[in-house]
C-alpha cells in the first residue's frame, strides 16, 4: 500500500509493511453478550493521518479505548515502534509508549487553569517533569498555534467555550509530542478556524514521522486530510483506501455492507395502516439555542423513527416530547377537541404520553425488586383493593401482558435481574402500556438485546400501532428504521435533517444522510 | 441565573461574581469570619488573643486534616480524623513521653502513625472501590476502640513538656500561630510538587485525570495518608492545650471538622476548595460559638444555630457561584 507522503522508515522487521509505525492485529473485545470489536487489523505509517470511519456502534471508539489503555482487548496485539503489546493496562501506559489520545467526550478538569489541564497528567505523582517556565511557554506556544485568540493560561477551564475546552484537550495531546496521536471525534466542536490549524498542526506532526489516527463523520475532513481511510463495520475492519482513491457513495457502501441489502420480510405492510388523528404537536422545538426549530406532527397509529449519527439532537427531541427537558418552543397533546401543553413529564403522563428510556440499568429498572414490583411501579393505584394493594390484581394486570410480549419468566416474584436483557426489557415496555398510553416514546428499546427479542417487540409496536398507539422511536439500528417505521426524521446538528417516508426508503439513501447531503448518491 | 449573562456567539458565560467565588470558594467564610470577629470583639472588648487562637487551633487542624481526602473527589469524607487525634494525644502523653520519645520524634511518630492509618483508609477504599464515608466510618469506631483499651484512664502530660509551650506566648509571639504554621507550611511544601496538581485535577475529574495518565489510585491514598498526618499534629495541638489525653473524647471533632471544611467552602464533591477555607471555616464555627457564649445564648441553642450557619452557607454558595445549573453543561 502506499502512502502519499515519503517519509524515512520505522523498523517493524516481523510486519508486512515496514514502514507500519502502529499495527494493529486481529483486536477483539466484548462488552458481556454484546461484541463491539471483532477481529480488527489495520495499520497507521509513520508521517500518515490515518482516517477511522464506521457507522454508530462499529467499534471505533472501542477501538481508540483499548489503544489509549482504557479498555483491555480480549484478543489480539498493539505493536508500535517494534515493540508488540497484549494490553495498555492504564492511559498512563499508553501514554508512555508513545500514544496519547483526545476522546470523544471533552474531558476536562473544569476548576483547574488552562495552564494544568494542557500539562494534566504529564507528571509523576509528587515529580515535576516540566520547569514552570517551559510550561507556560510550551503551551502558550500550542495554544497560539491552534486558537487564533488563545485563552490566558490562567483562565479556568470551566468558564472556557465549548470550541476552547474542545481545543485545551487536542493542546494537551499535542504537548506529550506523541508518536501516534488518536482524535476520536474530537473535531466536532472545534470552529471552522481552528480545525484548518489543527490540520495543518497534524501534517506537520506527520511530516517529522509521528502517525495520526482521525475518526470522524464528516467525509469533507476525511477528504481534506486522510491519506488512507480504514472502515469498520460491526467491529470488524472492512477495508482500507488510500489516497483519493475513493468516493463518498464508496465509502457509505462499505460502511452499511452490502449482505445486509438483502430485502428482510416486512413485519407488516406500512401501507395497510392509515395514520388517524394528530395526537401530539410539536412547533418551534429547538434542541440547542443554534438549531433550526423543528415543527413536528405526530397521529395515532404511526411510527415515527428518529435517526442519525449519535448526539445529533435526536436523543433531546425525544425528550422534548416528553415535556421538554432543556429544550425551548411548545409541546400540545391533542385528544379530540382538548389541547393541552405540555411541558413537564408530569404533566406528559397525566396526558398519556409514556417514555421508555435507554439505559435499561440506570433509567429503567429496580434491580433489587421482582419482575412484579417492577412492572406495578408506576401504575400501582389500579392495584388497590379497598384501600390495600391486592397483589392478586397486580398479576392479573401482569398476566395480561405475558403473552403479546412473549415473556419468558418462571415466577413473577423471582428478580428482575434472573431475565434475560430482553425480557427486562419487555417488561419494562409492559410497565409503560400498563398505564394505557396514547403515546409511546422508546429511546433505542432494542440496545443489547436478542434478535428473537427484537422480533417480538416490532411485532406488537406495529399490532399496537395499528390500533391506534401513536409511537415515537428513537433508534440506532438502521434495520428498524427501514422495516418498521412509518417515516423516518434524520437528525444532523440538532436539527432534522431530511424526512424519509416508508416508501422507497433505501439503507443508502439513509446511512448517506446521516453524513450529510454530499454523502447520498446522486 | 440572572448573574449568567449572554455572550455574543450565543452561549451563556457567568459573571465576574461567580467566577471570582468558584475560584475564591473560600470568600464566604472569610466575609463570615470577620464579621463574627468584630461582633465578638464589640461584645468583649478583653479578646484574650492567645488563649482564644489556643482553643481555636485543634479545631482548625483539624479542618485541614479533612481537607485533602475531601478535595481528592468520590466523598472522600474522613470520619477517622477525630478518633486518631485522640489516639495520637494518648499514644504521645501515655507512651512516648514517659519512655523519653516526648521532642519533636514523638511529633514525627504520631505523624507516621496517622498517615499508616490513612493509608489503610485509602488502600480499601481505592482498592475494593468501596465508599469513603462508610470505610473511614468503621476506622473511626475502630480507633476508638483502640483509645479506650490504651488508656482506660485518662493520660495527663508533663506541664513541662514541650507541648504545653504553643497554648502560650513563646516569646513574642502566640504559640497557637505557631501551631497552626506547622500544618499550613507543609501543605505549601507540597506545591512545590506536581502533587497537588494532580490532586485538585483528580477531585475535578477522575476520569480526565486517569486517561490524561495521571495515577488516580496512588494520589488519592496519598490524599488520606496528608490527612491522618495532619491528624496527628491535630491531636499533639490539643494535648498541648488540655495536657489530658482522654479516650472518651474521640468523637469530638468529627462532624464539626467537617462541617469546618464545608462551611470554608470546600465542595464535597471534590475539586475545589482549600486549607484556608478550613481554617475560616473554623473560625467562623469558632467565633459563632464565642459569640453565642458570650451573649448569654443557652448552650442549648448552639448546635442548632451552627446547623443553621452551615446550611445558610451552603446553600448561598451554591446559589451565588451557580453550582447547580453545571450540571447540564
Amino acid at each position: 500500500m502506499t502512502s502519499a507522503l515519503g517519509v524515512e522508515d520505522t523498523s517493524a522487521a516481523s510486519s508486512p509493511n515496514p514502514r507500519a509505525l502502529v499495527i494493529l492485529t486481529s483486536i477483539s473485545k466484548a462488552f458481556g453478550p454484546t461484541i463491539a470489536v471483532r477481529d480488527a487489523s489495520f495499520d497507521v505509517l509513520a508521517g500518515e493521518v490515518h482516517a477511522l470511519m464506521g457507522e454508530n456502534g462499529s467499534g471505533k471508539s472501542t477501538l481508540v479505548k483499548i489503544l489509549s489503555g482504557v479498555h483491555a482487548p480480549d484478543s489480539g496485539t498493539v505493536t508500535i515502534a517494534g515493540t508488540t503489546h497484549r494490553s495498555f493496562r492504564t492511559p498512563r501506559e499508553a501514554l508512555g509508549n508513545g500514544i496519547a489520545t483526545v476522546f470523544q467526550e471533552v474531558l476536562a478538569a473544569p476548576n483547574r487553569s488552562v495552564l494544568d489541564n494542557l500539562w494534566l497528567g504529564s507528571d509523576g505523582v509528587f515529580r515535576t517533569r516540566h520547569s514552570s517556565g517551559e510550561r507556560r511557554r510550551r503551551a502558550a506556544e500550542v495554544l497560539s498555534e491552534l486558537l487564533e485568540a488563545p485563552p490566558a493560561l490562567d483562565t479556568l477551564v470551566g468558564d472556557l467555550e465549548l470550541s476552547d475546552r474542545q481545543a485545551c484537550a487536542i493542546a494537551r495531546a499535542m504537548l506529550r509530542e506523541p508518536d501516534l496521536l488518536v482524535l476520536d471525534e474530537a473535531t466536532s466542536a472545534l470552529d471552522y478556524d481552528t480545525r484548518t490549524r489543527l490540520f495543518v498542526m497534524l501534517r506537520r506532526r506527520a511530516t517529522t514521522g509521528a502517525g495520526v489516527i482521525l475518526i470522524t463523520h464528516r467525509m469533507d475532513e476525511v477528504r481534506e486530510i486522510a491519506d488512507r481511510v480504514t472502515v469498520l463495520r460491526s467491529g470488524e475492519t472492512v477495508d482500507t483506501l488510500a489516497g483519493d482513491d475513493w468516493t463518498t457513495a464508496q465509502l457509505v457502501r462499505l460502511m452499511t455492507g452490502q449482505s445486509n441489502l438483502v430485502p428482510e420480510e416486512p413485519q407488516r405492510a406500512a401501507a395497510t395502516r392509515t395514520p388517524g388523528q394528530i395526537v401530539l404537536e410539536g412547533s418551534g422545538l429547538r434542541i440547542s439555542q443554534e438549531s433550526r426549530p423543528i415543527d413536528f406532527d405526530l397521529r395515532a397509529g404511526e411510527i415515527v423513527g428518529l435517526a442519525g449519527l449519535e448526539g445529533q439532537g435526536q436523543d433531546a427531541f425525544l425528550r422534548a416530547l416528553w415535556g421538554l427537558g432543556g429544550s425551548t418552543g411548545t409541546v400540545t397533546r391533542v385528544s379530540g377537541d382538548r389541547r393541552d401543553r405540555i411541558t413537564t413529564k408530569y404533566a406528559a403522563r397525566r396526558a398519556g404520553i409514556a417514555y421508555v428510556p435507554r439505559e435499561r440499568r440506570a433509567e429503567s429498572l429496580f434491580e433489587w425488586m421482582s419482575i412484579l414490583e417492577n412492572f406495578t411501579a408506576p401504575t400501582l393505584r389500579s392495584d388497590v383493593r379497598r384501600g390495600a394493594l391486592s397483589a392478586k390484581a397486580a398479576l392479573i394486570r401482569l398476566a395480561e401482558y405475558i403473552d403479546p410480549l412473549r415473556i419468558k419468566l418462571g415466577r413473577p416474584g423471582d428478580g428482575i435481574t434472573t431475565l434475560s436483557g430482553g425480557n427486562q426489557q419487555k417488561v419494562i415496555i409492559a410497565r409503560w402500556l400498563a398505564a394505557q398510553p396514547d403515546v409511546l416514546l422508546l429511546n433505542d428499546p432494542t440496545r443489547g438485546i436478542d434478535i428473537g427479542a427484537k422480533r417480538d417487540l416490532y411485532r406488537l409496536l406495529a399490532d399496537l400501532a395499528g390500533r391506534g398507539l401513536a409511537v415515537v422511536m428513537l433508534s440506532t439500528e438502521v434495520e428498524e428504521h427501514l422495516e418498521l417505521m412509518d417515516r423516518v426524521l434524520v437528525f444532523r446538528d440538532d436539527s432534522v435533517a431530511e424526512e424519509f417516508p416508508h416508501e422507497g426508503l433505501t439503507r443508502e439513501a439513509l446511512v448517506g444522510s446521516f453524513f450529510g447531503p454530499e454523502a447520498v448518491e446522486a | 441565573m440572572s448573574a449568567a449573562v449572554t455572550s455574543a456567539r450565543g452561549r451563556t458565560r457567568d459573571s465576574f461574581v461567580r467566577r471570582t467565588l468558584r475560584r475564591h470558594t473560600f470568600l464566604f467564610a472569610l466575609l463570615l469570619t470577620a464579621l463574627l470577629l468584630v461582633l465578638n470583639l464589640s461584645i468583649q472588648p478583653s479578646f484574650g488573643w492567645t488563649t482564644q487562637l489556643a482553643s481555636f487551633a485543634p479545631l482548625a487542624v483539624a479542618a485541614i486534616a479533612s481537607t485533602p481526602s475531601i478535595i481528592s473527589g468520590r466523598g472522600g469524607i474522613d470520619m477517622s480524623i477525630s478518633p486518631v487525634m485522640t489516639l495520637s494525644g494518648i499514644v504521645f502523653a501515655g507512651y512516648l513521653a514517659p519512655s523519653g520519645l516526648g521532642g519533636v520524634e514523638g511529633l514525627l511518630i504520631v505523624m507516621a502513625i496517622g498517615a499508616a492509618i490513612g493509608v489503610v483508609n485509602g488502600l480499601i477504599i481505592i482498592g475494593l472501590r468501596l465508599s469513603p464515608i462508610v470505610v473511614t466510618l468503621g476506622m473511626y469506631f475502630i480507633i476508638t476502640g483502640v483509645n479506650l483499651k490504651l488508656a482506660p484512664t485518662p493520660f495527663r502530660l508533663d506541664d513541662a513538656n514541650w507541648l504545653t509551650a504553643f497554648a502560650t506566648n513563646i516569646g513574642p509571639l502566640p504559640g497557637p500561630v505557631l501551631s497552626l504554621a506547622l500544618p499550613i507550611v507543609l501543605w505549601s511544601l507540597l506545591s512545590l510538587t506536581a502533587y497537588k496538581r494532580n490532586l485538585y485535577a483528580v477531585g475535578g475529574n477522575d476520569a480526565t485525570a486517569f486517561t490524561a495518565g495521571v495515577n488516580v489510585p496512588v494520589v488519592r491514598v496519598v490524599a488520606f495518608a496528608i490527612g491522618g498526618a495532619f491528624a496527628g499534629i491535630a491531636g499533639l495541638v490539643l494535648l498541648g492545650l488540655v495536657r489530658t489525653a482522654d479516650s472518651s473524647t474521640s468523637a469530638s471533632y468529627t462532624l464539626v471538622a467537617i462541617a469546618a471544611v464545608a462551611l470554608g467552602g470546600t465542595s464535597l464533591a471534590g475539586g475545589r476548595g482549600g486549607i484556608t477555607g478550613a481554617i475560616l471555616g473554623a473560625a467562623s464555627i469558632f467565633l459563632v460559638q464565642s459569640v453565642l457564649a458570650d451573649a448569654r445564648v443557652p448552650q442549648t441553642w448552639l448546635a442548632a444555630i451552627y446547623g443553621a450557619m452551615l446550611i445558610a452557607a451552603v446553600v448561598i454558595g451554591a446559589l451565588v457561584s451557580g453550582e447547580r445549573n453545571r450540571s447540564r453543561s
